[in-house]
C-alpha cells in the first residue's frame, strides 16, 4: 500500500468511526459525535404557540435560544415523559443548535467501516432517508442517522427555509 | 508556502478598507467645509484642509492602485492649490463645481468599494467642468491678496517661496523604519514623484545599507535601506515634504535646503529682503515630521487632525454586539442570584447580600458603559442636511435658513442608519411643502427666509428628534378634501390631531402638484412604518400661518427594551413599554357584545379583546376578563386591549434573537432570558393584531373554559 492509500483509509476511519448512541423506545440509534454539542438534563422550556407537538419549545442554553425537539414525539415512539433524568442531546448542524430529547444516551462507539451496513427500506421509526447505514457492535444493531439531514429538513420545522442539501 | 498567497490577499483586502474609509472621511471632510463656507472665501487654514483632504484622497488611490480617482481629484487638486497660492481669484461657483467634483469621487469609491455603477460621463463633466476654472479662472487682483489677512503666518514664507520661480536645491535623506514594506508603501513610486518635481537632470538618489544582518536573520520583507536625494526643483520645501505624506511620522525624513547659487542669498536669512514678511526662514530643516502637520498643532488649526485630538479606536461592530450581550448574560446571573438571594435570610447572610447589592450596582454601571460605545452623536445624520438643504432649496426657488440643535445627542448606530432617510423624507416636505416662497412669506408678514430647524434631545429615555419649519401649516380642509379623493376614512368632527394623522395614510399627498423632490404620495406611511419598525413613535403638530412640527421619538437602543412581564397560564411573556397606554381591571358594565364578540369600554372607546392565552394557546384559570387583566395598547392609532391573567414587573430586557437557530415565531419580536432563566417571548403586538383577525371567531366566555 502506498503512503497515500495508507493515510487515507486512516482519515476514513478517524472521520467516520465514532458515534454516540441514543435509545428511542427499544432502538438504539447513533448519530456521528462531531456534531454533537453537549448533553443536559431536560428543564425550564418555554413553550412557543401554533407549533407542532414535537417541538417542545426554546431553552437558554448560556443565552443563546436554543428549540428543543422531542424525538419519541416526532417518530410515536415510547412514551413521552419528562423527569430529571429525561436526556437532551444539543446538537450543531448547518450553523444552528438544536437541542433533541431523547429516551436515554448509552455510549460512544467506535465502527469500522465493514461495521457499517447500508440501511434497509423498512423497518425503523425514522424515514430512510436520513438514515445512512446500520452499525453492528457486539450482535446489537445500531441505527446510523445522518442527523445534519433531518434537522434541516421541512418536516422536523426547524427551519425558516430548506437549505441545500 | 501556499499559504502565503491567500494570506497577503487578504492584506490588501484590509488596507483597501483602510483606503475607502479614510477616503469617506477625507470626503466628509471636505464637503463639510465647502458648505460651512456659503459662498464666503475660505480662509488660508479651510483652502489647506480642503487641499489636504483632495491631495490624500489622490495619494492613497494611486498607492492602492485605483488609477481612476486620481483622474479627478488631480485636476481638482491643481484647481486648489493654485487658489490656494493666490494665483486665481475664488468664486462661489466654485463650491458647488467642487461639491460635484466631490460627489464624483463618492461615487467612485462606491464602485470600488460596493461594485456599485459609476458613470462615466459626470466624471467627464466634472473633470471638464474643473479644469476649465483651472485654466481660466478669474485672475486674483493683487492687490487682493496682499490685504488679505493671513492667519497661519507660519506657512507664508513657505508660500513665498515658490512665487519667485527660482530654482532651488534640497538635500533630502530618508530612513524608513522596518515595516514600510508591509505597510504596503512603495519606496520605488515615492521616488518616481520626486523625480517628476525635479527640474530636467536635477535629480539624484543614492541608497545605503543600515545594517546588515546575518543572512539566516534576514528578513527580506524589512526595510534595511536609507536613501539620499539631491533635487533641483521650483517647488517649496511644502511641496517636497508632502512627496512623504503616506510615510507615517516615525520615519526619519530630514530635508535641508542648500544655499542658493547667489552667495548673497544664501547668507541672507530674510527673503525677499524687501518684503514685508516674517522673518523668512525657510524651514531649513524639518525633522521627521511633515511641514503641515506643526500648522495643524497652530491654536485654533481648522484641520482633518481636529477630530484625532480625543483619541479614538476603530473596532468592529460585532466585537462591540459581543460585548454587549455578554453584559446582557451578566445581568440576567445577577438577577438570577438576587431572586435566588432573596429567600435566605437577611440577618444571617448580610455580607452576602451587601455584596449582591454591590454586583447589582456594577452590573448596571458596566451595562450604561457597555452600550455607551454603540451610541454615536446624531451629528452624523444632521450633517448630511446643510448640503441637501441647499440644494433643494435653490432648485426649488426657497430662501431657507437651517437650524440645528443638540447634534451632540448620542443614539444607538443601529438606530442612526435606520433614521436617516425618514428624517430626510420630513426635511425634504418641509422644504417642499411646508415653506412658502419668499413672496408668499412677505405677504403674510413673515421673513422673507424660512427657517427649518432640527432638534434632536433625550427626554425620558428616549430620543426626541423633531423637524419643524415655520411655514404655511398644515391645511385641515385640504387634507380632508384629499382624503375623500383617495378614499381614506374621515369624519368632519375629527379633531386636528386625528386630522394629521390622516397624513400618513398610504397614497397621501396634499401638494399641490407633484414635484420630482415630494408629493408622489409615497411618504409619510413609509416614515410612520420605518419609524414604528424601530420601536419608535411620530407626532405632528401644526397651525395655520405658523408651520408644522414633526416628532421622532426612539428608544435609545435596540438591544435592550423596557417592557412588562404579564403572566398567562403558566407562560410569561414580555409586553414592550412603548406600546402600553395603561392596565385595568374592568367591571362588568365595562364588558360589552358586539357581533359575539366580546369588546370592552374605556373612556367612552370600544376596544376589542385580545385573549392572549387563546392566541398562544395556553391553559388557564383566566378566561373572564374580570378576573384578569387588561392591558391597552396602542398599534399607531388603533387601539386594543390583551388579555392576561397578571401583571409581574416592569423591567429592562435584553432582547434576544429566536431566529438565531429556530424560525420566526409568529405574534414575537424576539425573546429574551428572564431571571430565573427561562426564556419569555417579547410579544410584537401588532402582529398579534393579525393574528387575531386571521384566527377563528372569539368563542366567547362561556365556551372557554375548556
Amino acid at each position: 500500500m502506498t503512503m497515500q492509500g495508507a493515510l487515507r483509509t486512516e482519515q476514513n476511519q478517524a472521520r467516520g468511526a465514532e458515534f454516540l448512541t441514543f435509545t428511542l423506545a427499544e432502538e438504539t440509534y447513533g448519530i456521528d459525535i462531531l456534531r454533537v454539542q453537549e448533553i443536559r438534563g431536560y428543564d425550564s422550556v418555554t413553550r412557543i404557540a401554533n407549533t407542532p407537538d414535537f417541538i417542545k419549545g426554546v431553552i437558554n442554553l448560556r443565552g443563546v435560544i436554543v428549540p428543543i425537539v422531542d424525538l419519541r414525539l416526532k417518530f410515536k415512539v415510547g412514551q413521552a415523559t419528562y423527569h430529571e433524568f429525561t436526556v437532551v442531546i444539543i446538537i450543531n448542524v448547518a450553523d444552528k443548535v438544536v437541542g433533541m430529547v431523547v429516551d436515554g444516551v448509552s455510549d460512544v462507539v467506535a465502527l469500522s467501516e465493514e461495521q457499517i451496513k447500508p440501511a434497509p427500506e423498512f423497518g425503523s421509526a425514522l424515514d430512510t432517508r436520513y438514515l445512512t447505514g446500520l452499525g453492528t457492535v457486539n450482535d446489537d444493531m445500531l441505527i446510523l442517522i445522518d442527523i445534519e439531514k433531518l434537522v434541516t429538513s421541512d418536516e422536523m420545522q426547524l427551519m425558516e427555509r430548506l437549505p441545500e442539501v | 508556502m501556499s499559504n502565503g498567497k491567500p494570506g497577503s490577499d487578504i492584506d490588501v483586502k484590509r488596507f483597501n478598507q483602510v483606503f475607502f474609509e479614510e477616503c469617506a472621511e477625507h470626503l466628509a471632510e471636505m464637503e463639510r467645509i465647502l458648505i460651512s463656507l456659503s459662498d464666503r472665501e475660505p480662509d488660508q487654514e479651510q483652502m489647506n484642509a480642503i487641499f489636504r483632504a483632495a491631495h490624500s484622497i489622490k495619494g492613497g488611490a494611486g498607492i492602492f492602485g485605483f488609477d481612476d480617482m486620481t483622474v479627478v481629484t488631480h485636476v481638482m487638486e491643481s484647481l486648489l492649490d493654485r487658489l490656494r497660492k493666490h494665483e486665481i481669484g475664488f468664486t462661489a461657483s466654485m463650491v458647488d463645481v467642487l461639491l460635484e467634483a466631490g460627489d464624483v469621487i463618492s461615487m467612485q469609491l462606491a464602485g470600488h468599494r460596493e461594485g456599485s455603477a459609476v458613470r462615466q460621463e459626470a466624471i467627464d463633466a466634472v473633470r471638464g467642468k474643473l479644469q476649465r476654472l483651472v485654466d481660466n479662472g478669474p485672475v486674483s487682483q493683487p492687490a487682493a491678496a496682499a490685504a488679505l489677512p493671513e492667519p497661519v503666518p507660519a506657512c507664508e514664507p513657505v508660500l513665498s517661496l515658490c512665487d519667485d520661480g527660482a530654482l532651488r536645491r534640497y538635500e533630502l535623506s530618508f530612513t524608513p523604519d522596518d515595516n514600510i514594506f508591509r505597510r504596503g508603501i512603495r519606496v520605488e513610486s515615492i521616488i518616481a514623484e520626486l523625480s517628476e518635481l525635479a527640474e530636467p537632470g536635477g535629480f539624484s538618489s543614492r541608497a545605503e545599507l543600515v545594517a546588515v544582518p546575518r543572512l539566516e536573520e534576514l528578513d527580506p520583507e524589512s526595510c534595511l535601506t536609507r536613501w539620499h536625494f539631491n533635487l533641483t526643483t521650483q517647488a517649496s520645501s511644502d511641496q517636497v515634504m508632502e512627496v512623504f505624506m503616506f510615510v507615517a511620522d516615525e520615519e526619519q525624513l530630514s530635508l535641508r535646503e542648500l544655499p542658493r547659487e547667489t552667495p548673497a542669498a544664501a547668507a541672507l536669512p530674510a527673503l525677499p529682503a524687501a518684503g514685508p514678511a516674517p522673518s523668512a526662514e525657510p524651514e531649513p530643516r524639518l525633522e521627521g515630521r511633515r511641514a503641515y502637520d506643526r500648522d495643524e498643532t497652530a491654536p485654533g488649526a481648522f484641520g482633518r487632525r481636529q477630530g484625532e485630538m480625543e483619541s479614538s479606536i476603530r473596532v468592529n461592530v460585532t466585537k462591540v454586539d459581543q460585548l454587549i450581550n455578554q453584559v446582557g448574560e451578566l445581568l440576567i446571573t445577577q438577577a438570577m442570584l438576587a431572586q435566588v438571594a432573596a429567600e435566605l435570610d437577611p440577618v444571617r447572610y448580610e455580607t452576602l447580600h451587601k455584596g449582591l447589592a454591590q454586583l447589582a450596582r456594577n452590573s448596571r454601571d458596566l451595562q450604561g458603559s457597555v452600550m455607551s460605545i454603540r451610541l454615536v452623536p446624531i451629528s452624523i445624520v444632521f450633517s448630511r442636511f446643510p448640503r441637501m438643504v441647499r440644494e433643494l432649496a435653490a432648485r426649488l426657488g426657497k430662501s431657507v435658513d437651517l437650524k440645528m440643535v443638540g447634534e451632540t445627542t448620542e443614539l444607538d448606530k443601529g438606530l442612526i442608519e435606520k433614521v436617516a432617510d425618514p428624517l430626510s423624507h420630513l426635511v425634504r416636505n418641509a422644504l417642499d411643502h411646508g415653506l412658502e416662497t419668499s413672496e408668499a412669506r412677505l405677504a403674510s408678514g413673515k421673513e422673507a427666509t424660512g427657517t427649518i430647524q432640527l432638534k434632536a434631545s433625550q427626554v425620558a429615555g428616549r430620543i426626541a428628534i423633531e423637524v419643524s419649519d415655520d411655514g404655511a401649516g398644515l391645511n385641515r380642509d385640504k387634507i380632508l378634501a384629499k382624503a375623500s379623493e383617495a378614499g381614506v376614512p374621515y369624519s368632519e368632527s375629527m379633531s386636528d390631531e386625528e386630522v394629521w394623522q390622516l397624513i400618513f395614510a398610504p397614497g397621501f399627498s396634499t401638494a399641490d402638484q407633484v414635484t420630482d423632490l415630494s408629493g408622489r404620495g409615497v411618504g409619510m406611511d413609509v416614515v410612520l412604518k420605518n419609524v414604528q419598525a424601530m420601536g419608535g413613535r411620530v407626532q405632528i403638530a401644526s397651525q395655520a400661518g405658523k408651520g408644522t412640527c414633526v416628532t421622532i421619538s426612539l428608544p435609545l437602543t435596540l438591544a435592550i427594551l423596557n417592557g412588562l412581564s404579564v403572566a398567562v397560564g403558566g407562560e410569561k411573556f414580555i409586553i414592550p413599554l412603548s406600546a402600553i397606554i395603561e392596565s385595568l381591571q374592568p367591571k362588568s358594565d365595562q364588558l360589552k357584545s358586539v357581533n359575539g364578540k366580546q369588546v370592552v369600554a374605556v373612556r367612552g372607546e370600544y376596544l376589542p379583546i385580545l385573549r392572549l392565552h387563546n392566541l398562544f394557546n395556553i391553559e388557564t384559570e383566566v378566561s373572564d376578563p374580570r378576573q384578569g387583566i387588561l392591558v391597552l395598547v396602542d398599534l399607531g392609532g388603533e387601539k386594543t386591549a390583551l388579555l392576561v391573567d397578571a401583571l409581574l414587573d416592569e423591567q429592562q430586557v435584553v432582547v434576544k434573537s429566536i431566529e438565531t437557530n429556530y424560525r420566526r415565531v409568529e405574534g414575537s419580536a424576539g425573546a429574551t432570558i428572564l431571571g430565573d432563566g427561562r426564556v419569555a417571548l417579547i410579544l410584537d403586538v401588532a402582529e398579534l393584531f393579525e393574528m387575531a383577525k386571521k384566527a377563528q371567531p372569539d368563542p366567547g366566555p362561556a365556551k372557554e373554559a375548556a
